[in-house]
């Protein structure tokens, strides 16, 4: 197992260079410049050449890669092009508010899918069975901005129940921190709970087949038992695989949901310094989004052996 | 006496409830006198010499200070100046600062100061660099006075020192003053009513100003960006938000209590929301401006850009990208209507009354005259910016219906603002139609905005080459102010319309969204949200 792990982790290295490299030459190769769009609308061609040389974009490519490679070797990610920032520090001032919502949204998301798809198995054919489905089916149809939308009128403008938008961190206050992601997690985990759903109900179902299921329900274990300790257990391999993938996803893929809720995450950080061709920022963070992805994927791998132990790595 | 378990309940609900209430109460005492507002974009960049970002200018206008400030009338009023003279020659300009200037840090603003942050800012800005290639020296004469001596007497030395356009002329401290123009400063020291709380600052998210108590303000009453600039409130906190739909809803909810640029089709939702007000602070608004690459065919020739200048139909393009008419107007000056330059003299081929049919036809026979052989024209079309957008796509219909065989290169603002620069031709990555807009404030300027400059290669991208407006803006510099420049600008607008400088696509405002039951005294300046002089009401 260890070595295992070892041996995951040196993989890393590979994966973070053709990160790196394939993120710094889409970047570069794409249109777009910053300096331009640093000096602003009223800015001449003169202007625009002089804040290019003194950012460094004018030396050659392999130059600029070899710096940032360089400096990200050493930790450092360097500095927004923009306010000067280091990318670190931005990443540290908004990561709180992305864990935090990840984090909200996979709890709801899990709770609900995983209590809705082990009845909707339990219950397979029956109206109940059918009403998860079709829930589960609109939570992944439905865009998140227009659930979004559709909470924030009701229980925030008509009911007065929840702010709009925003983020506190947690040192204000639990409460403070929770009822700002109330509407963002609900909005965000219904289509997680609707991939959670019917993969635990697939799963289930083929675990309720087995043979073991049989003889415990004729040795007359009662259904909840049953359901929980000998099916679902047996039943949680992909579900945790879809869970993990689900985490992966959300760390980047929250965007829209920050962007309707004004959460001040790691998402619009990226995408505001795409929008303006911030490179040090995009890239900092493409490289921190490929290490948390490797990571993820590394402890659902670790998981495996705990939930089954018939899955040994040799 | 008995007491009954219900009685004993009621008793503690009450107690915990008074107990509960009583911070409350202490709170609803000391809560601080606050605005919350959305504004138009994110401050990213806090130098507001180094870039043209109106936000940098917003920035500006909190935490810094100007030697003069434009009033409500549009007339240079001296702010950090106390005392000034200009000597009989016109050619001395002796200004004397007011007592009591300080800067964040708690050092006294000199003369020194002033001179240095003069010195930057004119190699960034159109005006100021305008006015210092006229000046001879700008020698420090004591702690408090310095002198702009120039070459030759210049009638906007005041009006540029004044100007609400970017950059801005800011005064900062003369050893932040002394980096490179081309280079961000790193320290934020600034004199203005509003201290900058950089350990508060959240890049894309979050900027906060204290009140600067140690600001003193003139005697006179506020007006424009002049007069006596007193805060009244304790913070302001600029919520950045992307989505314009969740500012609308947060402005309705009472969490933030002004929105400046609420789209157009959310106004009557916000309109009839309880306590928001919907008003026009900037009546210059904006001016559209389809920009023509005078540099390759087809629009090196001048038959060529009469042809697409009768093709574009303003009515057509507001309609699409503004829709109300209440906010648009069609407008035929190169210098903003309603302005005090907004003169329409020569803009009849634009304001033409006759139908579009007939405007048509006779751009298809300059189009034909012009030799223009059907190859492909370049239309730089950012897809990112509703305005321009929809904007840029009557523009190619427009020009499709004339004749013109339009080619649209579709990307993000970003990448429309790089390849706009590219004096090559299309095929080599360059272009030959691309659309934005300016301020109307500095728009009305034909110094200020560098837009109006027609010295060829040298010139705003487009590079129109034009002496007789070169000349004008010269003479127009010179002019006495009134009637004597307002002349000197019809004349212009008449060249600039007949070799189709570039073609103007419409002019329209912005209303703000703020709530009534909270601020009072919000004064309404083209191009800076100003926030001295507001007070918190509820």
């Amino acid at each position: 197992m260890l070595s295992y792990i070892i041996r995951r982790l040196l993989g890393v290295i590979p994966v973070m260079l053709v990160v790196g490299i394939f993120v710094f030459s889409l970047l570069h190769l794409a249109p777009g410049d910053p300096a331009a769009i640093i000096a602003g609308d009223n800015a001449t061609a003169e202007s625009i050449a002089r804040i290019r040389a003194n950012l460094g974009l004018d030396r050659p490519l392999w130059e600029q890669f070899s710096t940032w490679g360089w400096a990200t070797l050493r930790g450092d990610l360097g500095v927004s092009m923009y306010s000067g920032t280091a990318v670190t520090t931005m990443v540290q001032q908004r990561i709180g508010a992305t864990l935090s919502l990840a984090t909200t949204t996979m709890l709801v998301a899990v709770t609900i899918a995983v209590t809705l798809g082990v009845l909707a198995a339990w219950k397979a054919g029956s109206l109940l069975d059918r009403a998860v489905m079709g829930l589960a089916v609109t939570g992944f149809s439905v865009p998140v901005f227009v659930v979004g939308y559709i909470m924030v009128y009701f229980v925030s403008l008509q009911w007065r129940l929840l702010p709009v938008q925003g983020y506190v961190p947690l040192s204000e206050g639990f409460w403070n921190w929770l009822r700002h992601l109330i509407l963002p997690s609900f909005a965000l985990g219904l289509a997680y709970v609707a991939l959670i759903a019917r993969i635990t109900r697939a799963s289930m179902l083929d675990v309720l087949a087995e043979d073991y299921i049989r003889t415990a329900s004729a040795k007359g274990v009662a259904s909840v038992p049953m359901l929980l300790r000998h099916a679902l257990k047996n039943a949680a391999v992909p579900i945790i695989t879809v869970i993990g993938i689900g985490v992966a996803l959300l760390i980047s893929g929250v965007v829209i949901t920050e962007s309707v809720f004004n959460v001040p995450g790691v998402g619009r950080l990226v995408v505001d310094a795409i929008s303006r061709r911030d490179y040090p920022v995009i890239q900092g963070v493409m490289i921190i989004f490929a290490a948390v992805y490797v990571l993820i994927n590394l402890l659902i791998d670790i998981s495996y052996c705990f939930l089954d132990p018939r899955i040994r790595y040799s | 006496m008995t007491s009954s378990r219900r009685s004993v309940l009621t008793a503690g609900v009450a107690a915990a409830a008074l107990a509960s209430a009583v911070p409350l109460l202490g709170r609803a005492q000391q809560r601080p006198r606050q605005a919350r507002m959305v504004p138009h974009g994110d401050l990213n960049v806090l130098d507001p010499i180094w870039t043209t970002q109106n936000m940098a200018a917003y920035h500006g206008a909190m935490m810094y200070d100007t030697l003069f400030g434009i009033d409500a009338n549009f007339n240079p009023q001296p702010q950090m100046v106390g005392r000034y003279d200009i000597s009989q020659d016109r050619k001395v300009y002796t200004f004397e600062l007011r007592p009591g200037l300080k800067w964040h840090d708690g050092t006294a603003v000199t003369a020194r100061d002033c001179v240095a942050s003069l010195r930057r800012w004119q190699a960034k800005d159109g005006a100021g660099t305008h006015l210092f290639e006229r000046v001879a020296d700008t020698p420090v004469v004591d702690e408090k006075t310095f002198r702009i001596v120039l070459k030759e007497p210049y009638g906007l030395l005041l009006d540029a020192l004044a100007k609400t356009s970017t950059p801005v002329c800011y005064m900062m401290k003369a050893e932040i003053a002394a980096t490179d123009p081309n280079t961000q400063i790193t320290k934020h020291i600034g004199s203005g009513p509003f201290r900058f709380v950089e350990a508060e600052y959240r890049q894309g998210s979050r900027v906060v100003y204290e009140r600067n108590a140690d600001y003193v303000p003139r005697n006179e009453p506020a007006s424009g960006i002049a007069g006596g600039k007193r805060v009244m409130l304790d913070r302001v906190i600029w919520d950045i938000m992307p989505d314009a739909q969740t500012a609308a809803s947060a402005l309705m909810a009472g969490e933030v209590d002004f929105f400046e640029v609420p789209p157009i089709d959310i106004l009557p939702t916000l309109a009839s929301a309880p306590n928001v007000k919907v008003e026009v602070f900037n009546k210059f608004g904006n001016v559209g401006y389809c920009r023509l690459n005078h540099l390759h065919p087809p629009f090196n020739n001048l038959n060529a850009r009469k042809a697409a200048q009768l093709a574009i139909n303003q009515e057509d393009i507001q309609r699409a990208a503004v829709g109300d008419p209440k906010y648009y107007q069609v407008c035929g000056s190169n210098f903003t209507c309603g302005s005090p330059m907004g003169v329409e003299d020569g803009a009849e081929a634009l304001m033409l009354k006759a139908p579009m049919a007939e405007r048509q036809a006779k751009a298809r026979e300059l189009l034909k005259q012009s030799g223009y052989d059907g190859k492909p024209i370049t239309i730089l079309h950012a897809t990112n910016i509703h305005i321009m957008n929809q904007t840029i796509l009557v523009i190619a219909q427009n020009l499709r219906q004339v004749g013109f065989n339009v080619q649209l290169a579709s990307s993000d603002w970003g990448g429309v603002v790089t390849r706009r620069s590219n004096q090559n031709a299309p095929e080599q990555g360059g272009w030959n139609v691309f659309f934005t807009w300016g301020g109307g404030n500095a728009t009305s300027n034909p110094i200020a905005l560098s837009a109006h400059a027609a010295n060829g290669r040298k010139a705003w991208f487009g590079w129109p080459e034009n002496a007789d407006v070169e000349k004008l803006r010269t003479e127009w510099a010179y002019a006495a102010a009134g009637e004597p420049r307002r002349n000197v600008a019809r004349r212009m607008n008449k060249v600039m319309f007949d070799y189709v400088h570039d073609v103007k696509t419409g002019q329209w405002v912005g209303p703000v969204a703020y709530r009534g039951d909270r601020l009072r005294g919000l004064i309404q300046v083209p191009e800076i949200i100003p926030w001295w002089g507001v007070e918190r009401i509820g």
